[in-house]
């Protein structure tokens, strides 16, 4: 049924070269942790190399099958990443590891059904506003009474049964999607600012101020629930969005001003965050209660100096929540800065894939979506790295792909798809594989061949 | 668009090159300063996660081993130690929040395997997983160091046995000690109470009276002011002292007494059988203040004893800028009394001298480091520490302390099984000032047999309980060096 394209075809040979290279970086990683520490093979290789294979597979084929002419390297980052974050989560915790292992599965099955389910981009668009609505309930669950539960102070938990989930890490995408699909209808609207108020020119506030709503909304919600990391991650992409989206540089520098501004609010209203505060700039003020997470952290950095302790050789399990937010100077401590790097520069050429989708289309939408995307996968991994290094004050959140945690694995493969998505829909764009029509548009065309019979063999109206 | 995507590119890049160059901070920049910090608990933490060596005695009892924990412990071993206390004072304790003492911490490398040869023997253990720690063989004997903690039961004071002939230590015993096993305890709170406890209690138990304490060591020091007067030439055996109940040195009118107010006089085996103090208080002024500290210092007195465990005392002669204008002290030091202190083990030491022939061997508690295969990583090799006096001086100090043995203050309690013969000396420090009530430490130092010395021994009582008030050295301390010379000789 496809079409050939030769382009399509050495990048989805690239893909599965690399992402078997992934598979056996992770492979490997999974046995010296395990001789590292119990100085035996471990007893689950077999099983383990049977599902990791078949999972990279899996992937791999959904790509294949439903985005052929996507980028070839963002599908191996995230493997690498996902496959190294497993085999630390693995050495911290075996418990976890087997709950990790689930939502690996149920993350490629999500990823797979995603490219399934959204096969033109644009079509995300047009629920835009239900994505908003969509993207809000899901920000206010947790504050429902009786489902929604906190931890550690953050109240960005849901119980549904058997099941506990972070909405948060689904209402990103949500929001996301309606911010690019509002913003390519209005941005040169918003950008032209024709509404004069004495010397300034400023945008309609009919237009303006759906956005203006719905992100100050969401922004108030997360820092009520205590979500700092989220808060923040959700103000830079907003304004990343809004600078891209109009072209004007004053929306970057009303943010930051904005930024500095309730940051100092925060600094100034909350206790907890003047504690997050302090313990940014000293640490070792309090290093046994409010600083230890972090001064053990940068012991671990420290102790694994270049070339890490080896996997299995240090204790990354003196941190606590080692496996959740702090996993990468896990990573930092056994694998050395060398390791560290590596995955650093994983984001990077992440990112750059991200960037790249952007630049190659001519689409607002897929454009903007794309620059949202990588800038959430850009600017979350870059607050927690950030924040368990000391570079920024730490705020919760977890290491896309990387860390512990069901809810984030799915929702950033979902992110991963829709990269993809954007990805193959600019190669068509670009002609550089023929557009041949969805299985749903054949179904669709089909229907309509039967219902307008003798006009069927008319070829323009299936095309 | 695109020139926005492109500068948020180099945005974002920037960023991560900021979080590059922190990683460099931490892990390259600022890496020593932090795995030095104190509360920085991941490098002992790893060696708790290590298989550590066995510390074992001579004869082959473990004092010192390292069992695995249950799974899901918080340590994979625990260190244990089998004999508890008795030889609490050698091996130390390994423990996670206190550090470690002794042995312990000496031969910290050995035990983890982490001496260079080690590293070396165990590249092929990288892959397979063996065990690379190492044991260490002491050169303490179980039986012997049961011995002494017997005879000296639970009174203060320590035994110590070496070799003469090459500084082995072959028993060190101090009262009161310490268990191992509580203080290495891994809960924290636990240890830390059992150190307070041991910090708390009187007599230093975690000191070890043999090796890191010093104590005035009465008439024993006699036989260095001997070493020395004869040595100089300023006495030998035709030497005669004036029969007399006091003397009255230079600079002052106050006199110096025999022990007990008696009168006392004759040769210098006389003197030195009877264990008179004029006539040494006579030497060491005869000797001069010059050449008696330097002949201290030839002893090794105010030199931290040369053993291989950590924080060894040094004996002293008291502070010594002004004694050419406190002649009197310099008499009364001559018989070890005022600011003389010598440690258990230096006097040993000093016995071993005149048994080895003038030469004082440097004491050691190490005979050989093993790795795990049985191979030996290194032997203790025995070397000379100090040569007091010569051969012909040692010679002539047996004489007179076989005399003491066999006739003078010792010969209440020293002769030996099957009539083997002993050179001895006692001591009896006076810690009370006139008028106060009787207090004193009880020494003394022998050897054996005294014509092929095999055992040196130095055994100290403290003079903390009423027993030793107003006895000589010998009655109180010769049954005890007695017991231990016999077992020393008998299980050799």
């Amino acid at each position: 049924m496809a079409s050939t394209s030769p382009i399509a075809r050495v990048r989805r040979s690239t893909e599965l070269s690399l992402v078997i290279m992934a598979g056996v970086i992770t492979a490997g990683a999974y046995t010296l942790a395990s001789l590292g520490e119990f100085a035996a093979i471990p007893a689950r290789i077999v099983p383990f190399l049977a599902m990791l294979l078949g999972l990279l597979v899996l992937a791999h084929l959904a790509v294949r099958v439903f985005a052929r002419g996507a980028d070839a390297t963002m599908l191996p980052l995230a493997a690498i990443l996902h496959g190294l974050g497993y085999v630390m989560i693995t050495r911290l915790d075996d418990r976890l590891a087997g709950l990790q292992t689930t939502w690996s599965i149920l993350a490629i099955a999500a990823f797979a059904l995603t490219l399934l389910v959204v096969q033109r981009a644009p079509d995300l668009a047009r629920y835009r506003w239900t994505f908003l609505l969509v993207g809000v309930g899901l920000l206010l669950l947790p504050l429902v009474p009786g489902l929604g539960f906190g931890v550690g102070g953050a109240r960005i938990w849901v119980n549904l049964g058997p099941i506990n989930f972070q909405p948060g890490e689904f209402a990103k995408l949500a929001l996301a999607i309606f911010f690019a699909g509002y913003l390519a209808d209005n941005r040169q609207l918003i950008a032209a600012g024709t509404w004069k108020v004495g010397p300034l020119r400023l945008p309609e506030p009919r237009h303006l101020l759906p956005i203006l709503l719905a992100w100050g909304f969401t922004v108030l919600v997360m820092v009520g629930q205590r979500d700092l990391g989220s808060s923040l991650l959700f103000f830079a992409l907003f304004v990343v969005m809004m600078w891209v989206a109009t072209e004007r540089a004053s929306y970057l520098v009303i943010g930051l001003v904005m930024f500095a501004v309730a940051a100092y609010i925060a600094w100034r209203l909350f206790g907890h965050v003047q504690t997050r505060v302090s313990i940014w700039l000293d640490p070792w003020s309090d290093p046994l209660d409010s600083g230890y997470q972090i001064v053990q952290a940068l012991y671990g950095l420290s102790d694994g100096g270049i070339s890490g302790t080896g996997l299995g050789l240090g204790s990354p399990g003196q941190v606590p929540e080692a496996q959740n937010d702090f996993i990468f100077t896990s990573i930092g401590e056994e694998l050395g800065l060398l390791g560290a790097a590596a995955v650093l520069m994983a984001y990077v050429l992440m990112i750059g894939a991200g960037l790249r989708t952007a630049l190659r289309t001519d689409n607002s939408f897929e454009k903007l979506l794309a620059v949202g995307l990588t800038t959430i996968i850009g600017v979350q991994a870059f607050i927690i790295v950030g924040g368990v290094i000391k570079v920024v004050p730490l705020t919760g959140i977890t290491l896309p792909f990387v860390s512990y945690g069901g809810s984030s694995l799915l929702s950033n493969y979902v992110l991963l798809a829709l990269l993809i998505r954007l990805s193959d829909s600019g190669a068509r764009r670009l002609h550089e594989l023929p557009d041949d029509p969805t299985p749903g548009e054949r179904w669709a065309a089909y229907r309509l061949r039967r219902r307008t019979g003798a006009l069927a063999d008319e070829p323009e109206l299936v095309a | 668009m695109n020139r926005q995507i492109r500068q948020l590119a180099v945005g974002l890049m920037a960023c991560y090159v900021v979080l590059f160059v922190a990683l460099n901070y931490w892990q390259v920049g600022r890496q020593e300063e932090l795995n030095a910090r104190f509360d920085n608990t991941r490098a002992i933490r790893r060696e708790f996660d290590q298989p550590r060596g066995d510390i074992v005695t001579v004869d082959g009892v473990v004092t010192a081993q390292s069992v695995e924990n249950p799974p899901d412990s918080t340590f994979t071993y625990q260190r244990q130690y089998p004999t508890g206390d008795l030889f609490a004072n050698v091996t130390g304790y390994y423990t996670f929040a206190f550090g470690a003492t002794g042995l312990e911490r000496t031969q910290n490398d050995v035990l983890t395997g982490n001496t260079p040869e080690q590293q070396l023997l165990n590249l092929p253990g990288i892959i397979t997983g063996a065990d690379p720690s190492g044991s260490v063989r002491m050169t303490l004997r179980s039986d012997l160091q049961q011995v002494a903690k017997d005879a000296l039961g639970e009174r203060e004071g320590s035994v110590v046995v070496i070799e003469p002939a090459t500084g082995a230590v072959r028993a060190m015993w101090s009262y009161p000690t310490f268990d191992p096993n509580l203080i290495a305890d891994p809960d924290f709170d636990t240890a830390r109470n059992y150190i307070d406890f041991y910090q708390q209690y009187p007599g230093d138990p975690l000191l070890a009276n043999a090796y890191q304490q010093r104590y005035m060591p009465g008439s024993t020091f006699k036989v260095l002011t001997t070493g020395i007067g004869l040595e100089n030439g300023v006495i030998d055996l035709a030497t005669t002292f004036p029969e007399e109940t006091e003397f009255v040195p230079p600079q002052t009118t106050d006199p110096i007494e025999n022990f007990g107010g008696t009168s006392c006089g004759g040769d210098l085996t006389e003197v030195f059988t009877r264990s008179c103090n004029i006539p040494f208080a006579r030497t060491a002024l005869d000797i001069g203040v010059d050449r008696m500290i330097s002949g201290v210092a030839d002893w090794g007195v105010g030199e931290p004893i040369p053993i291989d465990l950590p924080r060894p005392a040094a004996s002293t002669f008291g502070d010594t800028t002004d004694l050419a204008q406190n002649l009197p002290l310099l008499a009364i030091r001559g018989f070890g009394q005022n600011d003389d202190q010598m440690v258990p083990l230096h006097m040993a030491m000093v016995a071993a001298t005149v048994a080895n022939g003038g030469q004082m061997m440097k004491p050691y508690v190490v005979d050989q480091t093993i790795a795990h295969d049985g191979t030996v990583l290194d032997s203790t090799e025995p070397e000379v520490w100090k040569t007091p006096i010569s051969a012909q001086t040692a010679d002539t100090l047996t004489g007179l302390m076989i005399g003491v043995a066999e006739r003078g203050t010792a010969s209440c309690c020293i002769a030996l099984d099957n009539g083997i013969s002993v050179a001895a000396k006692t001591g009896t420090a006076q810690l009370n000032g006139p008028g106060e009530p009787e207090r004193s430490h009880a020494w003394i130092i022998a050897f054996a047999p005294a014509e092929n010395p095999q055992f040196a021994v130095a055994v100290m009582l403290k003079g903390t309980n009423a027993e030793i008030s107003a006895g000589t050295g010998g009655r109180l301390a010769g049954p005890i060096a007695k017991t231990v010379l016999d077992a020393a000789l008998a299980g050799g």
